[in-house]
């Protein structure tokens, strides 16, 4: 008990250390975006008509606290962002915080199902895939999930989406129908909303499964040549009790080690696919920050709420491998 | 030893002999040759880099504005022919097309196909054309052409630039961006994992917390981060590198990973101690002894990540914030098949679409094959 108290303090530790770490990238990365808040702000009042001086802009500097030094407000807008306070958007001015909100939570459960389905649906395949001798099977099987890398999401998710707009005269596009995009939760809206998810969440999902049958594949043929599974078939263990209690048990752990990444992988799409289908979650906004408007404030606390679902993801999945795996208690900062 | 009493015994103790004294990448070959798929990948690859090259010979106009065609704006793809109504030639040729619109055709500019025999144009081999520089030396010879006006065997698109053009420029942009990217990454995870795996202890696990900082922050939104820093006013050329840079800066994780996993397991082996012990410098142990331990996996893993480059490449030019138009590249080209309009009207502009598959899944083949290949376990496991 007490080695697991101490492997959870170390990794919750080593959780808020890169946190830190990455917060001070995503930090640095969006100073370096050129012009600041400040000065879109009051570009702004200048497209409205009233006159501006480079007083102004200097005003609105100590106004918004960019005239104090750089390190200060990194620590500053990271104490907020741990308390869930990323300011106020530069270019729409209103609390990211509520302008995030539910979209940020839409955009993670999308995610979060595009791996599980991916998972579902990896783990049987690749472990049918490594132990098969069918050629057909194993040949298809890998073609399948080559087609997946080479046939990106953005690419299959324009084509489905061209092809149901010519076709069937309905785009498939957004999260929720006209009318229940501003209504309150209800079981209508919930019933709405999976009727418009199930595309995004198969489109993300589509080169995740590929990739999740690749390695689940490899790591299962890895196994299955090992002594020990020879040692239990030679005691008659044998067929699919032998694959679930001996290899599928060695080749899985590396996976759900991974799962982080894995929701990383899912999450690079993300932007892309709600381009395309018009999602409007955070992954929109997200390219909406980057790409046109230059939002800097937006886009970074889109991204450390990401890294830091990712980093809590790790986090959860090391505590699971340890709860399971006493090898893994005893090596702490392995 | 006598070759004339005994040949047959002599020459299978030369193939053992060759055997035994193959070099690595021998016998790594002689295992991928066997492997259908990946030789068929391998030849696929081969052609399209070269296609990729050699493009300024091999299309017939320049892939910028500067080679548009102004008379066939959106034109469907010329298959050239040698027969029609009007009899046969021993030269294939195309038509002449004009442009027009009418109330006819709903005020569309529609091309119209004109086949008297006058309108042939024939197709000229090693024909004169625009100038273009290769190796530093001008050159005005492309592979083909038609003695009049111009062709275009995969159509055009809304500019007038020749798709085919276009297509094999964007193929050597691509592959361009995707070497320099590979290269960088590749630079950073010898350096990196290798003085992670070399030192182990505090070193290691400082350097690991960096990878997996670098690993935690999702790829794409760094990326659009980082491309959203250039200014308007860099010339595509600036773009291109600095696009290429940032591939590299970011797609070196995995392999340092797998660099350090390995000097990890090997540093402790008894012929790294003897080398340390003659006085030899962690760097010397590095290059001289640990690297060619694993040379194969670094070229198999290098072969695995391309594809990855070319895909970032593509989905940043396709959200806008990659290459932009002047450049070609794959990613630029897919971003034109973004409308209705394309897939019921134009639907050659797909065609650059089938060359981005078969490049990434010719690279997959090639990869996977590589990787059987250089195993050397692989052939005493099955």
């Amino acid at each position: 008990m007490l080695q697991f108290s101490k492997f959870f303090a170390t990794r919750a530790m080593l959780a808020i250390l890169t946190l830190v770490m990455v917060s001070f990238i995503v930090f640095s990365l969006m100073e370096l975006v050129p012009g600041d808040c400040a000065e879109r702000y009051v570009a702004f009042k200048n497209s409205q008509g009233s006159v501006i001086t480079p007083e102004d802009i200097q005003i609105e500097r100590v106004r918004l606290g960019l005239d104090q030094p750089y390190i200060q407000r990194w620590v500053s807008w990271i104490i907020n962002a741990f308390q869930g306070e990323y300011g106020d958007s530069c270019i729409l001015r209103v609390d990211i915080a509520q302008l995030l909100g539910q979209k940020f939570w839409l955009s993670l459960g999308l995610c979060l199902s595009a791996l599980l389905l991916a998972y579902v649906i990896a783990i049987p395949v690749g472990i049918i895939a490594a132990t098969s001798k069918n050629a057909v099977l194993n040949n298809s099987l890998r073609l399948v999930s080559y087609l997946g890398l080479a046939l990106p999401n953005f690419l299959l998710a324009l084509m489905i989406m061209l092809f149901s707009t010519v076709y069937f005269g309905d785009s498939l596009t957004g999260l929720f129908s006209k009318e229940y995009r501003d209504a309150a939760w209800s079981m209508d809206r919930v019933m709405d909303f999976l009727g418009h998810a199930w595309l995004p969440i198969f489109i993300l999902g589509w080169s995740a499964t590929a990739f999740a049958i690749q390695t689940v594949r490899a790591l299962m043929s890895d196994e299955i040549g090992k002594l020990y599974v020879t040692a239990a078939a030679a005691r008659g263990v044998s067929g699919r009790r032998l694959l679930m209690r001996y290899p599928a048990r060695h080749a899985l752990s590396p996976i759900i080690n991974s799962v982080g990444f894995d929701l990383n992988r899912i999450f690079n799409e993300l932007p892309i696919v709600a381009l395309i289908l018009t999602l409007t979650e955070a992954g929109s906004l997200l390219i909406e920050a980057l790409a046109r408007s230059n939002d800097q404030q937006l886009a970074g606390a889109i991204i450390f709420m990401l890294t830091a679902s990712i980093v809590a993801l790790n986090f959860v999945t090391d505590i699971i491998l340890a709860l399971t795996d006493p090898r893994i208690r005893r090596s702490i900062l392995g | 030893m006598t070759d004339t009493t005994n040949t047959a015994p002599t020459a299978n103790q030369q193939l053992k002999e060759a055997y035994f004294t193959a070099s690595q990448g021998q016998l790594i070959w002689q295992r991928f040759k066997r492997n259908k798929s990946a030789l068929a990948g391998a030849w696929v690859l081969i052609i399209l880099i070269l296609s990729g090259i050699f493009s300024p010979f091999l299309t017939p106009y320049d892939a910028t504005i500067a080679g548009r065609d102004k008379g066939y704006l959106n034109g469907a793809p010329q298959v050239p022919s040698f027969c029609d109504d009007n009899g046969c030639s021993i030269r294939p040729f195309v038509y002449t097309y004009e442009r027009s619109r009418s109330f006819k055709t709903n005020f569309r500019w529609v091309s119209e196909e004109k086949t008297e025999l006058e309108d042939r144009r024939y197709l000229t081999f090693f024909s004169k054309g625009m100038e273009y520089k290769f190796l530093g030396i001008s050159f005005d010879r492309h592979l083909y052409g038609v003695d009049k006006g111009m062709i275009h065997i995969f159509g055009t698109d809304s500019t007038g630039k020749d798709i085919y053009s276009r297509t094999l420029t964007a193929v050597n942009t691509s592959m361009a961006v995707g070497t320099i990217g590979v290269l960088i990454a590749f630079f950073l995870a010898l350096a990196i994992g290798g003085i992670s795996g070399y030192y182990g202890g505090k070193v290691d696990s400082v350097l690991q917390m960096l990878t997996d900082t670098v690993r935690t922050i999702p790829n794409i939104p760094l990326f659009m981060a980082l491309a959203a820093f250039v200014p308007d006013t860099w010339s595509s050329e600036e773009r291109f590198f600095f696009i290429s840079i940032v591939l590299g800066l970011i797609g070196w994780t995995t392999l340092a990973r797998r660099i350090r996993t390995h000097l990890l397991s090997e540093r402790n082996q008894e012929y790294v101690l003897a080398a340390q012990l003659c006085g030899a410098s962690p760097a010397h142990v590095i290059r001289r002894h640990l690297l060619p331990s694993f040379t194969s996996y670094i070229i198999v893993d290098l072969v695995i990540s391309f594809p990855y480059m070319i895909l970032s490449e593509t989905a940043l030019s396709f959200i806008g914030l990659g290459l932009k138009d002047p450049v070609n590249s794959l990613g630029v080209m897919l971003q034109n098949v973004t409308s209705a309009d394309v897939l019921l009207n134009y639907q050659w502009y797909f065609i650059p679409v089938i060359f981005f598959i078969v490049l990434v899944l010719a690279f997959v083949f090639v990869g996977d094959g590589l990787r059987d290949a250089a195993d050397p376990y692989a052939d005493t496991n099955k």
